[in-house]
C-alpha cells in the first residue's frame, strides 16, 4: 500500500497551497495512505460511528465557527475523542485561526494542524486533485511514447524490433518524444497519462551507435514531459499466417489499468517505413474522432455499387 | 493455369467481409490468383482489387490460378461461393 507522509506532502505544496503548520514540526511524521479528504462535520458533532479517521481531514469556515458554540470542556472531550481515531493531519482553511484545546491537543496527539490561505472550495480541489495523482495506480511499461500530429501512439514490441529507431525517424520528421524504452503510464480520470520512467532526459540507445541525447541533438521542441496515450502500436515481425487487418472495420483493443485503447498490430519486414506509417495511423485516428471512418465510407460506397451492379444483372 | 467459371449468389454480393475472405484464403497458397468480370481482370490476393470489381449477386467471374497449388486453391475459393461466404 502506498503512503505519503504529511511532511512531504507539506513540504512539496507549501508555496502552492500556501501552508505554514501551525503545531510543532515533529507532529508532520504521520503518514495519509487514502486519496479522499474528509470533512468531519459529523464527527464534530457527536456522531462518530462512521468516521473516515484515516483520511486528512480539512475544516473550513463553518466548522471552526461551529466550534465556537461549544464550551471549553466540552470542546476538549469532543475533540479529544476524535483525535483518538488516529488522524493523519488536518488542515484549515482560509488562515482561519483555530480554538486553543484544539492546538494543545493536537500537539499532545501528535496531528498536525495545517494552515492554508485559501478558501476550502480552492484547497479541497487542489489537495484532492494531488492526493488522487499521488495515489493513482502506476506500472511500467516496456515501450516507447511519441507525440505524433498531437496523438499520444504507444509503440510496443519485442527487443530490438526497431521502436528507438522508429520513434527518432519520427523525431526527425518534426514529432515529439516523450519515453523511450520504457514508460511510466498512470491512470487519471479514466484516461492513461504518460511520463518517462526516468526522470534523467531523454536518451535513446540505438543498436550499433550506443547512447544518444535527443534533445540536446533536436531541441527542446523535439521533447515532451508528459502525453495521454491514445493508440498503441505493436510492431511484430512478418508471419505468413498471421491474420493482419485489411480493411480497419474491426478494432483490436489493448486494456491498460482497465483503460481500452486501441491496438494496431503492424508487421514490420526490411524497407518498410513505419514512420509514415505511423503518422497515418495517428491522422486516421483523429479522422475517427472527429467522426470519419475511411473504412467505413469506403465499404458504403462499395454496397451502394454492388447494390447498382446487382440491378443491372436482373 | 486452371480457370473456373463461378457466380456470386450471396445476397451482398463481394462487399468488404467476403472479399477479406477471399484475399486472405488466396494468399495461403503460392499460386498466383486472377479473377476476371467483364473486361476487369483483378489480382485476387489484392483486397483493393477484389472490391474494385463491385460484384452482386448474379454477376459471373472467371478465376484464373497459375501455379503448383493451382487445383487446390481454386477448390477452396469454389467452396467461398458456394457456402456464400457463410452468410446467408
Amino acid at each position: 500500500m502506498k503512503e505519503l507522509s504529511v511532511k512531504e506532502l507539506f513540504e512539496k505544496k507549501k508555496k502552492d497551497f500556501a501552508l505554514s503548520v501551525i503545531t510543532q514540526p515533529r507532529t508532520l511524521n504521520n503518514t495519509i495512505s487514502e486519496a479522499q479528504l474528509n470533512r468531519p462535520g459529523m464527527a464534530l458533532a457527536g456522531y462518530l460511528d462512521r468516521f473516515s479517521y484515516k483520511r486528512v481531514q480539512m475544516l473550513g469556515e463553518t466548522e471552526i465557527s461551529y466550534l465556537q458554540t461549544f464550551s471549553d470542556d466540552a470542546l476538549y472531550e469532543r475533540l479529544k475523542e476524535m483525535f483518538e481515531y488516529g488522524i493523519p493531519c488536518i488542515f484549515i482553511t482560509k488562515g482561519l485561526s483555530v480554538p486553543h484545546q484544539m492546538e494543545y491537543l493536537a500537539n499532545e496527539m501528535n496531528i498536525a494542524l495545517i494552515s492554508s490561505r485559501l478558501t476550502t472550495e480552492k484547497l479541497a480541489l487542489n489537495l484532492s486533485q494531488y492526493l488522487r495523482n499521488y495515489f493513482a495506480p502506476k506500472r511500467s511499461l516496456h515501450g516507447t511514447l511519441v507525440d505524433v500530429f498531437g496523438v499520444g501512439i504507444l509503440i510496443t514490441g519485442s527487443s530490438g524490433i526497431g521502436k528507438s529507431e522508429c520513434a527518432l525517424d519520427l523525431v526527425e520528421r518534426g514529432h515529439r518524444l516523450i519515453a523511450d524504452d520504457l514508460v511510466k503510464i498512470t491512470l487519471q480520470n479514466n484516461t492513461l497519462m504518460g511520463t518517462p520512467a526516468r526522470d534523467a532526459g531523454w536518451f535513446m540507445e540505438i543498436r550499433g551507435v550506443g547512447i544518444v541525447d535527443i534533445e540536446r541533438m533536436f531541441g527542446i521542441q523535439a521533447v515532451r514531459l508528459r502525453k495521454q496515450i491514445e493508440v498503441q502500436v505493436e510492431l511484430m515481425p512478418w508471419r505468413d499466417n498471421m491474420d493482419y487487418e485489411r480493411i480497419g472495420l474491426k478494432n483490436n483493443w489493448s486494456s491498460i489499468h482497465g483503460v481500452n485503447i486501441p491496438v494496431i498490430y503492424l508487421p514490420v519486414s526490411p524497407g518498410k517505413n513505419v514512420s509514415v506509417i505511423i503518422e497515418v495511423i495517428s491522422m486516421n485516428h483523429i479522422l475517427k474522432t472527429f467522426g470519419y471512418d475511411a473504412a467505413e465510407a469506403y465499404t458504403r460506397r462499395l454496397k451502394e455499387e454492388i447494390k447498382r451492379q446487382s440491378r443491372r444483372n436482373r | 493455369m486452371q480457370q473456373k467459371e463461378i457466380t456470386v449468389t450471396n445476397k451482398l454480393g463481394l462487399h468488404a467481409r467476403p472479399s477479406a475472405l477471399l484475399v486472405k484464403t488466396a494468399n495461403n497458397f503460392r499460386s498466383e490468383l486472377h479473377i476476371i468480370m467483364d473486361d476487369v481482370e483483378v489480382n485476387g490476393k489484392s483486397i483493393m482489387g477484389v472490391m474494385t470489381l463491385a460484384a452482386a449477386r448474379g454477376s459471373r467471374l472467371v478465376l484464373q490460378a497459375d501455379g503448383v497449388d493451382e487445383d487446390y486453391l481454386l477448390e477452396e475459393i469454389a467452396k467461398l461461393f458456394e457456402s456464400n461466404f457463410s452468410e446467408d
